[in-house]
């Protein structure tokens, strides 16, 4: 240590090496404990107590709210509306996307007017969206009825029958994420070096081949955000449901919580029932099921797209050793 | 960051230009007793159909030192998530708030948070209302926390041509004398019309209960507090009632609010509509959304099924977190003086609480050229006579919205019958109250 060696401003510069990368990075940090973290604890210590909305804290219950939040049938109806309607709009969502992005990636024509056409949806708010698909999806006179109608099948109960409404509520998602999506797979896309197609190509690869092998390899990142934030975003639709039903202002989504997610019910504790302590029991475990399902999902898409790869590379190494063998 | 900051500065301001006017009053001693003439901005939040636009303007003419900044929230429900969500942080409250009376039984339960108005002089306007309004607004410890502004009282708007055509008297009066009587005989002349047309009498189950259980002595709650619904013998009977005239088919079973947007208040998909003064409004609305207009029929009868009843009416509150209480006081008392509540039935329909605006309404009997003419304001007047206040629980709005919708929506689309609706409202309400 002959730190007495150095002057003063050696020290400063020292320190200025070793410091102020952290103070660059720091104002996330500190942005993220007020506004993410702080929130995410207070949560948790509000839904150890009873907590009126109005009348404010009482008293330390431990974990009370967690155990009636479990063993409450109305959790588990919207935990199961939640995850049907993420799976009806994010699975379809994502593949129309990378279909969408693929051929954005072409060489068209006026082309920033096509990527701005798709990104249309995503301007216009969630709750214009839902009152115009709330007329289109009307069971008595709405457009999908009157099409639907036109082809021979009789009127579907949109707001009744529990499937139809996850389809249609899925429906609202998936309009206004899809070009969103595309066009963020469509940056990654572009991103890949041409020269791996050209050189696919001249080795007599299709379209599909390339798009196969060489594009999806290549976008696993981005593909893996895109994944991540529509499993995020799928399991904490709120609007769409909300308003979807005009008729039953308590917040049940549908008069027997047809399609009542899991933060629509979280509202309904928090604002309609008034009990704060168990809305944040509900937020904490929404937390927790958005975390298990973001796990399974970057495993499953690392998974995906390595598994072409891999399986890419045993088929060189096949044709390698024929070749070999030929010899 | 930057915008506690803000406000921080903001809320110094405000310390420097209050401790300003603490100095000038000083210097200027009692003269006017708190009548100062100091800019100031009142901040208040209304709901739905209000009609106080040009009153504001009226009431910034005659204070040239007042601003009024005025927020208007779609629905009364809104208004209700706005209000409790800005009491539960403690702050974010106009300095004066309206109230709707279907959520004041929860608001009560935290009427400190509120001025209590007899330190404004509100004691010396007891007599202006009816006895009702003002006894609603008093909390258990006789704090007054709202000066009311409109009530609700219940008439029935028929459709002149769907009565034609079930055989059924057209004119008002013939109406009103054929329609008096309690449910049962309204439910009787609903099925003879059922029978008749084939087609339903009421436009869904939901407000027609609501209706029935607003008109009782004691609605969910008994008058000291108390859940009352399983074993209310009252309650079960007029359940039992509704059922018995929806299994006759005496319901459209229509989605509320929404109306199949408008269209079936035009085609004549039911004949029969329970109207506070305030749905006036909202009946024109989705008939002339519908595609209708005056001609469509729509009249409304002097007559309501078992006698007087109420259906909402809001009260002006100011919050104690407010910066001018005596400025929002003054104008909440002003905006609810008959004269203003006159012009407020006159803008938006709303149903004056104040004894001298709805003798001025029923002498003038105004036409109301929608309702083919009828004396909008006077029938009102007499449809508020022997309205009695109900006592709203705390968990009154969300047994109304969540526990009995369910079970009547059920009834409607004729999924179960009276008993199986009844046990599921009693299972709701064991799982969602208390």
């Amino acid at each position: 240590m002959s730190s007495t060696t150095l002057t003063r401003r050696q020290r400063l510069s020292r320190l200025d090496v070793k410091a102020s990368p952290y103070l660059y990075v720091a104002p996330f940090f500190v942005l993220f404990g007020l506004v993410g973290l702080f929130p995410l604890v207070y949560t948790f210590v509000v839904s150890l107590r009873e907590w009126d909305l109005l009348k404010g804290p009482g008293e330390w219950v431990g974990l009370t709210n967690f155990a009636n939040v479990l063993t409450d049938r109305f959790f588990w109806n919207s935990i199961g509306n939640t995850i049907s309607i993420f799976f009806l709009s994010a699975v379809p969502q994502l593949i129309v996307a990378l279909l969408l992005a693929a051929v954005l990636d072409q060489h068209l024509k006026a082309k920033t007017f096509w990527r701005m056409s798709v990104l249309l949806p995503y301007v216009v708010t969630p709750v214009a969206v839902t009152l115009i698909f709330t007329s289109i999806f009307n069971e008595a006179d709405g457009l999908a009825n009157n099409l639907l109608n036109l082809i021979g099948i009789a009127d579907v109960q949109w707001k009744h029958d529990t499937l139809a409404s996850h389809i249609a509520i899925a429906t609202m998602v998936n309009w206004r994420w899809t070009g969103y999506n595309a066009l963020i797979l469509l940056a990654a896309m572009q991103a890949v070096p041409r020269d791996l197609y050209e050189s696919a190509a001249l080795d007599g690869a299709g379209a599909a081949r390339r798009f196969f092998s060489v594009t999806i390899p290549s976008i696993r990142p981005t593909l893996i955000f895109v994944v991540i934030t529509a499993t995020i975003g799928g399991l904490q639709i709120f609007a769409e449901p909300r308003l979807f039903d005009v008729s039953n202002a308590g917040g049940i989504g549908g008069a027997d919580r047809q399609f009542q997610t899991t933060v629509l019910y979280l509202w309904e504790m928090a604002f309609f029932r008034r009990d704060f302590g168990e809305a944040a029991a509900i937020a904490w475990l929404l937390f927790l099921l958005i975390v298990a399902f973001g796990l399974i999902n970057f495993a499953i898409s690392r998974r995906i797209a390595t598994g072409e790869q891999r399986v890419e590379s045993r088929r060189v190494r096949r044709a390698l050793a024929r070749k070999a063998g030929a010899r | 960051m930057r915008l506690s900051r803000r406000t921080a500065g903001a809320g110094a301001a405000l310390a420097t230009t209050a401790s300003l006017a603490l100095v000038l009053s000083g210097c200027a001693g009692d003269a006017g007793g708190g009548d100062s003439d100091e800019p100031i901005t009142l901040t208040i939040t209304t709901f739905g159909t209000f009609g106080y636009d040009d009153l504001y303007k009226q009431y910034e003419d005659e204070h040239p030192n007042i601003t009024i900044e005025a927020t208007n929230i779609d629905t009364g429900g809104n208004a209700r998530t706005d209000a409790f969500t800005k009491i539960a942080a403690g702050s974010g409250l106009s300095d004066i708030v309206a109230i709707e009376e279907g959520w004041l039984g929860a608001i009560m339960e935290v009427s400190d948070q509120f001025e209590d108005l007899r330190d404004y002089g509100i004691e010396d306007r007891k007599g202006d209302w009816v006895d009702w309004k003002y006894a609603q607004a008093t909390d258990p410890d006789g704090r007054v926390i709202g000066y009311g502004t409109d009530i609700g009282p219940e008439g029935i708007c028929y459709n002149g041509a769907a009565f034609a055509a079930g055989g059924l008297p057209t004119d008002r009066a013939e109406v009103a004398s054929l329609l008096e009587g309690d449910w049962a005989h309204f439910f009787e002349v609903g099925q003879q019309y059922h029978d008749a047309t084939g087609k339903a009498w009421f436009d869904h189950s939901g407000f027609v209960w609501n209706a029935m259980v607003n008109q009782l002595d004691e609605g969910y709650y008994t008058k000291s507090g108390e859940v009352n619904v399983e074993d209310n013998a009252e309650l079960k009977a007029r359940f039992d009632l509704l059922a018995g005239a929806v299994a006759g088919g005496q319901s459209a079973a229509q989605a509320a609010w929404d109306w199949n947007g408008g269209k079936s208040f035009v085609d004549g998909t039911f004949a029969t509509f329970v109207c506070p003064g305030w749905m006036l409004g909202v009946v024109q609305g989705n008939v002339e959304a519908g595609g209708g207009d005056a001609s469509t029929g729509w009249d409304f009868a002097d007559v309501f099924p078992g006698g007087a009843a109420n259906w909402g009416g809001a009260f002006l509150s100011v919050p104690t977190t407010s910066e001018h209480k005596e400025a929002a006081a003054a104008l909440a008392s002003w905006l609810t003086e008959p004269d203003q509540q006159v012009a407020q039935f006159t803008a938006a329909g709303t149903f004056p609480s104040t004894i001298a605006a709805q003798e001025k309404l029923a002498a003038d009997a105004t036409p109301n050229a929608f309702f083919q003419g009828a004396p909008a304001g006077a029938i009102l007047a007499e449809r508020a006579q022997g309205v009695v206040a109900q006592f709203k629980g705390p968990d009154d709005s969300l047994i109304q919205e969540n526990v009995f919708g369910p079970p009547l929506q059920a009834l409607d689309r004729g999924e179960t019958d009276a008993a199986g609706a009844w046990q599921q409202a009693i299972d709701l309400l064991h799982e969602l109250v208390g």
